[in-house]
């Protein structure tokens, strides 16, 4: 005989455990009533029910009506009655048992999903629990598959974004425990749409952080699986929030330790600067004020008073190139820390007019702000540079008796844009040098008699640059050079009102 | 250059105390101001500095922020618990914070390295001659076209009443009252606006702006109302 399939073994216990209660009844039919007869009979049945499932408990219920008919109501061994009133009995009993099945199979059903659901609450709470504790990407990689193996049998693996805003798989590139790679594409979707989707036989979940998606969790089901319950379809996406709030975690922990490290350079740089900036300062001030107190002394011949001037001037110049040369540095060894505030325009050049007065003092300068200039986010002591570099070389490369013009107004081409030109009347810029004038060490005529190692530019480039905004330079129509910058407007913080 | 003006002939010789530990500064420094007149200490060191504050009794104290025993702003802040003396600021550093610090601790001014006697000088007068004025100062303040009446609150330019919002005078009279001195932007927006307006400089920098409009011949240029960038303003009668 061949071996029975298993599906049909519960039917077959089923028909033996009413057998059995048949055999066993059968010798002691003279001593027990009928109706204990057919409480042995439901009890088969309810056990058939709970052990076996429905379709062999309704056949137990069927069985049991025959059997019953068969060896214990008379006459025996027929399925003839005499006593019309059986054909009650056979129905209530009939009706008990299949009741009785019903019932059961229906527990016993709830009680497998609340094993089932247990597993996955459970699986749920310690993904929850180990990935409190986890502070990398491998600890959270890990965390995850674990959790979909055990709350699902599926394979996973995590897409994260990469350096080039897509997304690739995370891990070691011969992927552990999957099939096959997960195709990108529909995965790119999934992270741009925020919606779960089924593609190419993955499935692929959003990992929806409360700032942003922070990826996609890909699961792999075993070939020949069913789509997901729709109680699965929960868990995983209770799941997905709190692998996407670990990895928002695990991001700013990276985000804090760069910070840190930057800060730390930063705090390097500045001492290391200071420093340089203290010790080459000193003899260059004990320089300047030691030729003054020749000069002021008022006892030196005229000629030699003059050597003590040009003493003078030179440690000046060699105290501006230092000055150059600490800001470029500070400004090229990383990010260029602003301290951005709102202020009107006209300070930081009146400033800048200020530092320059002495050089500035043989030409003429024209400023035509205009009257709806808004305040603009700026640092103060930075853009203090850039225009009194430009108004140094404007007075170093024009003769005497020019015009500087300073303008600044809304720009007429972006409305959410300043525009600033500082112009002059003299030579104008070599042709051809417009780019090249802001790279260091470059300048504008080579082998002049004007000094300057070419840092002035420079310096004003990496400043408005760290603004956000552009400097071009060019020559008017008219003649002479024009250097104008373009910074972002922004929006103001309100003034207080007063009455006036 | 000007020759040296003869020593100043109104009361006792200054006195003024120079804490720096460069030998060839502390000597055309103490040069300068002897050929003012002003009679010197010098010392290398921080608490020898703060010593010599105490016993000589200076008029003034020029102080060099880095000594090789500390920082000069940790004597500025012994100091102003117990004198008012006036603190001139040297300093090597680049950095506008270490001004604003020297300044918030209760430096008067502050002169960046390297400088000239010529410039040395003037703030040094204009300091001492605030440390004299504060004793016997009457309510007018002058200065070029500007009269500014504390007793009346007004303020004239040219003989004809400028009118102020009661901020902008408020501003300028905190500012004249310390003609000669670095306010920073701190300093002024807590005395004008309140502590808890110390964050809000483009406040500051608006009314500055238009006290200027109302105030100078040239607001880009200011003579009297000068900026001083990323520390705060000074006020030049």
């Amino acid at each position: 005989m061949q071996a029975a399939p298993a599906s049909l073994f519960p039917y077959l216990w089923a028909g033996a455990l009413v057998a059995g209660v048949a055999l066993l009844a059968s010798p002691l039919r003279d001593r027990l009533d009928q109706a204990n007869i057919i409480m042995l009979f439901l009890l088969a049945v309810l056990l058939a029910a709970v052990r076996l499932g429905r379709g062999p408990g309704i056949l137990a219920a069927f069985l049991s009506v025959a059997a019953f008919n068969f060896f214990f109501v008379h006459p025996r061994l027929t399925f003839a009655v005499s006593d019309v009133q059986y054909l009650l009995t056979f129905a209530v009993m009939l009706a008990v048992a299949l009741i009785t099945t019903h019932l059961t199979t229906g527990l016993r059903r709830q009680a497998e999903m609340a094993r089932h659901r247990e597993l996955r609450m459970t699986a749920l709470y310690e993904m929850a629990r180990d990935l409190s504790g986890a502070l990398s990407l491998e600890q959270v990689d890990e965390i995850v598959r674990h959790f979909v193996r055990r709350g699902f049998q599926y394979e996973a693996c995590l897409l994260l974004p990469d350096a080039q805003d897509g997304l690739s798989r995370f891990g070691p590139a011969p992927a552990a425990g999957i099939r096959q790679e997960p195709p990108l594409e529909p995965a790119r979707e999934c992270a741009r749409s925020g919606q779960a989707r089924n593609d190419s036989g993955w499935h692929f979940q959003p990992l929806r952080s409360p700032m942003r998606i922070r990826g996609v969790l890909a699961l792999s089901p075993p070939a020949g699986s069913r789509q997901l319950a729709p109680e699965q379809q929960q868990l995983l996406e209770t799941g997905a929030s709190l692998v996407a709030i670990a990895l928002e975690r695990v991001h700013y922990i990276q985000v804090a330790q760069e910070i840190q490290v930057q800060m730390e350079s930063e705090r390097l740089r500045n001492s290391l600067l200071g420093a340089l900036s203290h010790d080459l300062r000193t003899p260059l001030t004990a320089l300047v004020g030691l030729a003054d107190s020749l000069v002021l002394a008022g006892r030196l011949p005229p000629e030699e008073e003059e050597l003590a001037q040009s003493i003078r001037e030179e440690a000046l110049r060699t105290s501006a190139l230092v000055h150059n040369l600490l800001d470029m540095a500070r400004l090229q060894s990383g990010p260029v820390a602003l301290r951005k505030e709102w202020q009107p325009l006209e300070e930081v050049l009146g400033a800048a007019l200020q530092a320059r007065a002495s050089q500035l003092a043989r030409h003429r300068v024209q400023v035509e702000l205009a009257p709806d200039l808004p305040l603009l986010e700026l640092d103060a002591v930075l853009m203090e540079r850039v225009f009194s570099n430009l108004l140094e070389n404007a007075a170093k490369y024009t003769p005497p008796g020019s015009t500087v013009t300073i303008r600044a107004g809304r720009d007429p081409r972006e409305a959410d844009r300043v525009r600033i030109e500082i112009s002059d009347n003299g030579p104008g810029l070599p042709r051809g040098r417009g780019k090249s004038l802001f790279e260091k060490f470059t300048r504008g005529r080579d082998e002049s008699a004007i000094p300057g190692v070419g840092l002035g530019l420079a310096i004003v480039h990496s400043i408005i640059a760290a603004h956000q905004g552009r400097i071009e330079a060019g020559n008017q129509a008219g003649g002479g050079a024009c250097f104008s910058i373009s910074l972002p407007a922004g929006t103001p913080p309100a003034l207080p009102q007063e009455e006036a | 250059m000007s020759p040296p003006r003869p020593p100043q002939s109104e009361g006792p010789a200054p006195v003024v105390l120079i804490v720096e530990d460069e030998p060839q500064i502390r000597r055309f420094v103490r040069a300068a101001l002897q050929s003012e007149g002003c009679q010197t200490h010098e010392t290398d060191s921080l608490g020898r500095g703060l010593i010599e504050a105490g016993t000589r009794k200076p008029d003034l104290l020029i102080l060099d922020l880095g000594l090789p025993d500390g920082d000069g702003i940790e004597l500025i802040r012994e100091l102003r618990t117990w004198s008012c003396l006036p603190v001139l600021v040297l300093s090597a550093r680049t950095d506008e914070a270490d001004k604003v610090l020297a300044l918030d601790a209760g430096a008067d001014d502050y002169l960046g390295k390297p400088f000239g006697i010529p410039e040395l000088l003037a703030r040094v007068r204009a300091l001492l001659r605030r440390a004299r004025r504060s004793s016997d100062s009457g309510p007018i303040f002058s200065f070029g076209q500007i009269e500014l009446d504390l007793a009346q609150r007004q303020v004239r330019r040219a003989g004809e009443t400028v009118h102020l919002t009661p901020i902008e005078y408020r501003l300028l009279a905190l500012l004249a009252s310390n003609a000669g001195r670095v306010l920073t932007h701190r300093q002024l927006l807590r005395e004008v606006w309140g502590p808890h307006y110390v964050e809000h400089a483009h406040y500051l920098r608006v009314y500055m702006a238009s006290l200027r409009r109302k105030l100078e011949d040239d607001p880009t240029l200011p003579r009297h109302l000068r900026t001083e960038p990323g520390v705060g303003y000074r006020f030049v009668a």
